[in-house]
């Protein structure tokens, strides 16, 4: 890399003539295709092993239980939610540089779009794979298309990451006609069997007429401007799965923007870093500058303003009000454990790439890709940070668990670190590493734009560089945008919706009351002989139960201001019949204690269930050595409410059947539209061949 | 059998609501197709399939409320709806309930499916809390679980059916009690469990989270909690809010409501909208609000 910067002028390489650009692109585009060097396959085989050591691993975890990964109930979630987070977070930088340079018509887009795409896709599908060794039973997980639970965050998770998933790969592979095509068409001895044969099929009937252009640049803006809210679908949910839980730092609203910048911003350096690699492996200085990597530099300082603003009004607020929870894990995060760690994060992940791109003397190739091997182990320790600080918080101790680094999560995560590489490796190994075909449609447009600027004597500048020509911005696609900010905007709403509790409890008053009569009176009395006695009458009467009790002295006299106790019999919690007492009446003159259930503030209890219910009456004499005495009686409860009112429903509950409707709908339509791209593209291509006149061999 | 019985049936079939195939169309009909009519007919495909799988969930979801157990409880007039009432000023955190239930369900030392925690009072004393499962009508465990693991029964017990957990510790996130524990090694080899493998009487089983049941298998028979019985201060209730009893350990039985109502009943975390099932009665100067 040295190199670059003593023999090239940042700020001049990218003039490149049309012819050298092509022969470039096509020539680079070949040279993974042949016989591959030493190097080639001293890395591979390093980085397999490295992917062997994490599969090693993660088998001795499928054996022993997520314990050897370090896991316990004081820290659930840590490394591999932080490792997920990270890898689906690092493929949005293939969707910035391509889908969103794409739609604003950047020219200077076109040697780095294949790889780009190329390491989204490889990227999102390790950050999915992920996902397994992070779950606790990972052959269970098919449960997640044949049972899933529709009011969950993950499973919306698991549906907006295969969108994206499928999104990508349509975005990666539609491109790959045209270029299959020139390859097929003029290079057919560099390819090889298996590649001829491959590219053959792929290519079949593509001619490059203006009207199989025009569907694919359609199709390929429709994507483009699909996959940008797909990609914030994917990044926003990711954080409702934590955000949507009662956990201090977790529960806030600004996660999901906060994720979406992350991964942009992470998404943004590795593509620097797979561009540095492949361009200085594949000698592709000519065609990947000095010029992309400072204007990627700059994307990346956008982020990592953007992102170091995120953090500071995430954290701030929180500090500021000082609740329980909060605090103690922002005090945790900046003052104590992780004090070292996050300020390492700030400076290291944040300040010191903004300065390498700030500062002229370091905005070159190595500053960049400094600035990028920086940014990306940062931004994983910010989300483990993230993770792991709320996940070791109890809520209810107010303490704080530990999560120890075992060797086999690590060895997963820098397996899944190693399979990047390896993935791109082997990728380009089999489909162009370059567009070959948007390299050189570009090139003739600039070479059209600087005659054009030589006419009007202008001296070439970057401002005045010309845009696109071909339209991706046709009508088709942009009656398509007000759909997609809708799909996006109503995804977001609707999934906050759903969060406030899809399932509500319905109000339903259960054991409703029949119409209030006199009911049947029976009474039995128990008295001990030589003591005082009671006997007790129970009657249900207009809906009451009214228990009169009488109570008379040793001397056989009524007993007056006496306490007696009122209960009823309950069998429900084992035999023998407990009393349930109901409360304590005194005895009037004549020995009498009445109690009317249900009639005063004090004594609400009403019988909850019909049929016979067996009451009591006991007095306790004052002397020592007296036991009490229980008079019973059994009335027959016609009229009984259950004492239970359910909570009443959340006030959005009714909501949630529409939004699942719609949700699916929104999935459902996406997943269509791209694949009829898919089909568009196709029918186009096709369609060629059976006109004899364009055919080709 | 039994544990089919008693669980809640899996309602949901997403790929019914998903890529519905396009329309098989002709060519000359395909000429004719623009591409907003294609997009158009895809999505009111796609609503229908969607409009489908709901209104299947809900006839499931009826279906099972009329077996007797849904999500959606007391809805029907259910004959129990379980709480817990946990007097705190008896409380003298000799862990027995702790004790008893782990023996119970067979379960690991550090796996405190009731958990008393000592924590500080506004005076700065402290006081022992056990905190079972708060058997939360809004439970939001059951509202986060990827593959609906947790099901609610319409007594008002939430339940984990370890035979379909994924054990995505979503749920663990979720519970702003602490009360769930994993299984993150092989569990404890098992002697004779009381009855077969069952969300109310669950089997540990390794990768998958397990919580505090009531005793789910004891309470139809009349039988206290492992932990009730176990509470030599007589601290903890076991309630049925239909009912309106309760009863300790001790033979001490209460009328619920009463109960709850003379002694100022407070719930843990009220403010968090869960509408947990446990009530605790405080002494003085403790605090049990004040959301994480």
């Amino acid at each position: 890399m040295s190199t670059d910067i003593i023999s090239t002028d940042a700020l001049t390489t990218d003039v490149i003539t049309t012819n050298t650009l092509t022969t470039d692109a096509r020539a680079a585009s070949l040279r993974p295709f042949g016989k591959p060097s030493l190097l080639w396959w001293v890395t591979v085989v390093a980085l397999a092993l490295v992917i062997g050591a994490g599969i090693a691993a993660w088998v001795v975890q499928l054996k022993s239980g997520m314990g050897v990964a370090g896991y316990n109930d004081h820290a659930f979630w840590a490394i591999y939610i932080a490792d997920v987070v990270t890898f689906i977070g690092v493929s949005y930088g293939g969707a910035v540089v391509s889908a969103i340079l794409r739609l604003t018509g950047a020219t200077w887009r076109a040697p780095l779009t294949r790889l780009a795409e190329g390491t989204a896709v490889v990227t999102v599908l390790i950050g999915a794979a992920l996902i397994v060794p992070h779950i606790g039973n990972p052959v269970r997980l098919y449960e997640l298309v044949t049972h899933p639970n529709l009011s969950a965050p993950v499973f919306w998770d698991f549906v907006a990451v295969m969108t994206y998933t499928f999104a990508s790969i349509v975005f990666f592979a539609l491109p790959l006609v045209p270029d299959m095509a020139v390859l097929h068409q003029g290079h057919e001895q560099s390819l090889g069997k298996r590649r001829t044969t491959l590219y053959a099929k792929v290519s079949r009937g593509w001619t490059g007429a203006p009207k199989q252009r025009a569907v694919l640049a359609g199709a390929l803006g429709l994507v483009s401007i699909m996959i940008i809210p797909l990609a914030v679908s994917v990044h926003s949910v990711l954080a409702w799965a934590f955000a949507s839980t009662d956990r201090p730092w977790w529960h806030e609203s600004i996660w999901a923007p906060q994720f979406v910048v992350a991964a942009l911003y992470s998404g943004v350096a590795l593509v620097i870093l797979v561009l540095a690699g492949f361009r200085r492996g594949y000698h592709l200085q000519g065609l990947i500058t000095p010029r992309h990597f400072i204007r990627l530099g700059f994307i990346l300082a956008t982020f990592a303003a953007t992102y170091i603003y995120l953090t500071f009004a995430d954290l701030l607020p929180g500090s500021y009000v000082g609740e329980p929870g909060t605090a103690s894990v922002f005090t945790d995060l900046m003052v104590g454990r992780l004090a070292l760690w996050f300020w390492m994060f700030a400076v290291v992940g944040g300040l010191i790439p903004l300065l390498l791109v700030a500062l002229p003397w370091t905005r070159n190739v190595t500053g960049m890709v400094i600035a990028a091997t920086l940014v990306l182990p940062m931004m994983w320790l910010k989300r483990f940070l993230l993770v792991v600080g709320p996940a070791t918080y109890d809520t209810v101790t107010r303490t704080f668990g530990t999560y120890h680094f075992t060797w086999v999560p690590i060895a997963i995560t820098l397996a899944a670190a190693a399979a990047v590489p390896l993935l791109l490796m082997l990728l380009f190994r089999v489909v162009p590493l370059l567009s070959i075909d948007e390299i050189e449609e570009i090139a003739q447009m600039q070479e059209i734009g600087k005659m054009e600027k030589s006419l009007t004597a202008r001296p070439h500048s970057e401002s005045g560089e010309p845009t696109q020509p071909v339209d991706h911005h046709g009508a088709p696609v942009g009656t398509t945008t007000g759909t997609s900010h809708r799909v996006a905007g109503a995804t977001g709403v609707l999934l906050l919706v759903a969060l406030m509790g899809m399932l509500g409890i319905g109000t339903a008053h259960p054991a409703s009351a029949a119409i209030p009569h006199v009911a049947s009176v029976s009474s039995s009395v128990r008295t001990s002989t030589g003591a005082p006695t009671i006997t007790i009458k129970g009657v249900e009467a207009g809906g009451k139960v009214q228990l009169t009790a009488t109570l008379t002295g040793a001397n056989g006299k009524p007993q007056a201001d006496a306490p007696v106790v009122f209960s009823f019999n309950t069998t429900q919690f084992g035999a023998p019949a407990r009393p349930v007492p109901l409360g304590s009446v005194t005895t009037d003159k004549a020995g009498v204690a009445k109690l009317i259930l249900g009639a005063d503030a004090n004594h609400l209890y009403q019988p909850t269930t019909k049929g016979p219910q067996e009451f009591g009456a006991t007095f306790t004499p004052t002397t020592a050595d007296a036991k009490p005495i229980t008079a019973s009686v059994t009335v027959n409860i016609t009229v009984a409410r259950s004492a239970y009112t359910p909570a009443p429903p959340k006030p959005l509950a009714g909501l949630g059947n529409g939004l699942v409707i719609a949700l699916f709908a929104i999935v459902a339509a996406i997943w269509l539209t791209l694949i009829a791209q898919i089909w568009r593209v196709r029918r186009v291509r096709l369609a060629a061949v059976q006109e004899p006149a364009t055919s080709t061999t | 059998m039994e544990r089919q019985d008693a669980m809640q049936d899996r309602t949901t079939h997403p790929e019914e609501g998903l890529a519905s195939p396009p329309p098989a169309v002709t060519l000359k009909e395909r000429q004719a197709l623009s591409r907003r009519l294609l997009l158009g007919t895809l999505g009111v495909t796609a609503a229908g399939g969607a409009l489908t799988m709901v209104s299947y969930q809900d006839d499931a979801q009826a279906a099972t409320t009329s077996r007797g157990v849904s999500a959606a409880p007391a809805a029907t007039g259910a004959e129990h709806a379980w709480c817990m009432v946990i007097d705190l000023r008896l409380c003298d955190g000799c862990k027995a309930c702790t004790t008893s239930c782990q023996t119970r369900h067979q379960l690991r030392p550090e796996q405190t499916w009731i958990k008393v925690t000592e924590m500080k009072d506004a005076a700065g004393g402290t006081f022992n809390m056990p905190r079972p499962c708060m058997m939360c009508e809004d439970p939001p465990c059951m509202y986060i679980c990827p593959v609906g693991a947790n099901i609610r029964t319409d007594e008002g017990l939430v339940l984990v059916d370890t035979d379909a957990c994924i054990g995505s510790r979503a749920c663990m996130a979720a519970c702003p009690y602490e009360a769930r524990y994993f299984n993150w090694t092989d569990p404890l080899p098992q002697k004779r469990m009381p009855t077969a493998d069952s969300p109310q009487m669950p089997v540990p089983q390794k990768g998958t989270v397990g919580k505090c049941v009531f005793c789910a298998d004891r309470l139809p028979h009349g039988e206290l909690p492992a932990c009730v019985s176990g509470c030599p201060m007589g601290v903890l209730y076991i309630g049925d809010l239909v009912t309106d009893t309760a009863v300790n350990g001790q033979g001490t039985a209460v009328v619920l409501s009463d109960f709850l109502r003379a002694n100022d009943a407070v719930r843990y975390k009220e403010e968090l909208g869960t509408n947990p099932r446990v009530y605790y009665i405080l002494g003085h100067g403790q605090s049990l609000g004040g959301g994480a």
